[in-house]
């Protein structure tokens, strides 16, 4: 911090102006969509583009109210709330035996579950594909939710197996000497220090599913379609409606918002599959 | 503590078996790129390495493998530059956390929606040409135009994906010690000559992570350029992944299809290797 006050001010305000230029780069296509989500039909598509308009709701009051808007956004929380469920129940005792036993083939196991996060999907969504037509799992619920594991279980084991090497295990140790099994002691003690990197992973997952594109659509279908394939399918209508896409588009970036604003400080290793610590 | 010897290779189990269901949809990918396997017509026949063949020799197959590397190194040139800049601007800004909490915002949106806004804006009479026309600049026609498409794309993953770099960059920075900074300020040292001298090399374990995650997800970017361009136009923006969508759901050449994806799994996977291989010499030193 001392570093600070022997810059001089022309340099600090330098520094801010460089700043708010990206934030203003950062946000404008957010604030257009915006604008437009708010805009008539004439004020999307006049020229010169109009920046000083009447607002209006009509736009969001469709989406909620047409079926061919909403569906996508129910489809979304199902399959990402099902796949979240799904890697919770796999991925959580991995975590934990990845975390606190030494054993054979354990690292093995690690790199196995974490190439998963860099192997292009359509490598295994193609064969996929073809085995799901088999046995009618296209464009079903279930056949997502077990795909999309390709992309929440690495997430998930990764950032909770740093997260309960970062625990102490002394005092699971202590419970274990007072005659408690391991169970109570993951029960009443690692659990409840693993809430705040449990949820935060989970947040993450969340988002990354919710965001993903190629397994819904390839896999996915008219029944199925979610957000991510739901909006451009919006595009290729005899027209494009723009006010509504606009409008969804919004909605569709309310989980990535809520995460920056609560859980930003665990993103890093998030982003990393938990290979750095943030 | 005390366990039985069977007790973590339970608890591994269902993640074991995760693994085990994705080897066989991977081994028949793997299988059918030595194939010439079309989905509407009957069983794959092996024709060994045809597909590599035509996929090095050709010019759709040579123009897929130039424009992924092309768009990797553009990407991670850019993106490192700016984003270590913005995370050492950051770092010596008071309101520091708040432009984080707007510079990050891009990486979390669905990336295909933010690459629809852009295909929004960057239209023929869209916001950014009409902004360009009045400031009196020549308009462009981005997407449109096989000249400009590659840049475009790529634009578009400078916004969503520099914040990854400020934030892991921020990661770097905080392990670089204060006391260092000041030492070298009495030393006499500028803030540039600081920089190369101290800052870089004490954040290069950083920049390796940086460099692979960023390498490896540009590798096999596929939502922004599906998106925006569907490879086009005249597969100006055509990269492996890309290439191998059309081929298998478009032209249902499962073979081609799937030797796309094993030359750009390989690709990927030499890069995590990388990785993998550093992080572990960096945890035993």
């Amino acid at each position: 911090m001392r570093a600070h006050k022997r810059r001089k001010p022309i340099h600090a305000a330098l520094v801010t102006i460089a700043l708010v230029a990206w934030s203003i780069f950062a946000l404008a296509p957010l604030v257009w969509i915006f604008m437009m989500s708010l805009k008539l039909p004439r004020d999307i598509i006049s020229y010169p583009p109009s920046f000083i308009f009447s607002p209006t709701v009509d736009n969001y009051i469709t989406v909620f109210s047409d079926a061919r808007f909403l569906q996508p956004f129910i489809n979304s929380i199902i399959v990402t709330l099902g796949s979240l469920v799904l890697t919770l129940i796999i991925g959580l005792p991995t975590a934990y035996a990845l975390a606190r036993f030494r054993f054979k083939g354990r690292e093995s196991i690690g790199f196995g579950i974490l190439s998963l996060r860099f192997a292009p999907e359509l490598l295994i969504i193609l064969p996929l594909f073809l085995m799901y037509q088999g046995i009618g799992l296209v464009d079903s619920y279930v056949g997502l939710v077990l795909a999309y594991q390709i992309v929440t279980l690495p997430m998930l084991v990764w950032m909770l197996r740093s997260f309960i090497e970062d625990l102490p295990q002394e005092l699971e140790e202590a419970v274990a000497i007072d005659g408690g099994t391991r169970w109570t002691a993951f029960r009443h003690v690692l659990f409840r220090l693993m809430v705040p990197g449990l949820s935060a992973s989970l947040m993450l997952s969340f988002v990354w599913a919710w965001n993903n594109y190629v397994l819904p659509l390839v896999l996915g279908g008219r029944n199925t379609s979610v957000v991510t394939t739901g909006i451009q399918s919006y595009m290729s209508h005899q027209s494009i409606e723009w006010g509504p896409m606009a409008a969804a588009t919004m909605i569709s970036i309310i989980p990535g918002v809520l995460f920056a604003i609560f859980a930003l400080r665990w993103i890093v290793g998030g982003l990393t599959a938990g290979t750095v610590k943030g | 503590m005390k366990h039985k010897p069977a007790l973590p290779y339970l608890l591994v189990l269902p993640g074991i078996a995760v693994l085990v269901a994705i080897l066989y949809p991977f081994f028949t990918g793997a299988y059918w790129s030595f194939t010439s396997y079309r989905l509407n017509r009957g069983d794959p026949d092996l024709n060994w390495g045809r597909n590599y063949w035509s996929l090095f020799t050709t010019g759709d197959g040579l123009n897929a493998i130039s424009v992924t590397l092309t768009y990797v190194v553009a990407v991670v040139i850019i993106e490192l530059v700016l984003g270590v800049g913005l995370a050492l601007l950051l770092n010596s800004n008071r309101y520091g956390n708040y432009f984080r909490l707007i510079i990050v915002l891009p990486l979390l949106l669905p990336p295909v929606i933010a690459a629809l806004m852009w295909n929004v804006m960057l239209t023929q009479n869209g916001v950014v040409n009409y902004l360009l026309d009045s400031a009196g600049l020549p308009t462009l026609l981005w997407l449109n135009s096989p000249q400009t498409a590659l840049m475009s794309v790529i634009l578009i993953d400078v916004w969503i994906f520099t914040p990854f770099v400020v934030l892991l960059a921020q990661a770097g920075l905080r392990s670089v010690p204060k006391e260092l900074a000041e030492a070298s300020a009495v030393d006499g040292a500028g803030p540039v000559k600081h920089f190369f001298s101290i800052t870089l090399p004490m954040m290069f374990p950083i920049l390796i992570v940086i460099i692979t995650f960023r390498g490896i997800d540009s590798l096999k970017m596929f939502d922004i350029i599906y998106t925006t361009t569907a490879g086009g136009p005249v597969g100006s923006t055509t990269n492996l992944h890309v290439m191998a969508y059309l081929e298998g759901i478009r032209n249902l050449n499962f073979g081609m299809a799937m030797t796309a994806l094993i030359v750009l799994w390989a690709l990927c996977y030499a890069s995590a290797y990388v990785l993998l291989r550093f992080r572990r010499q960096e945890a035993m030193s």
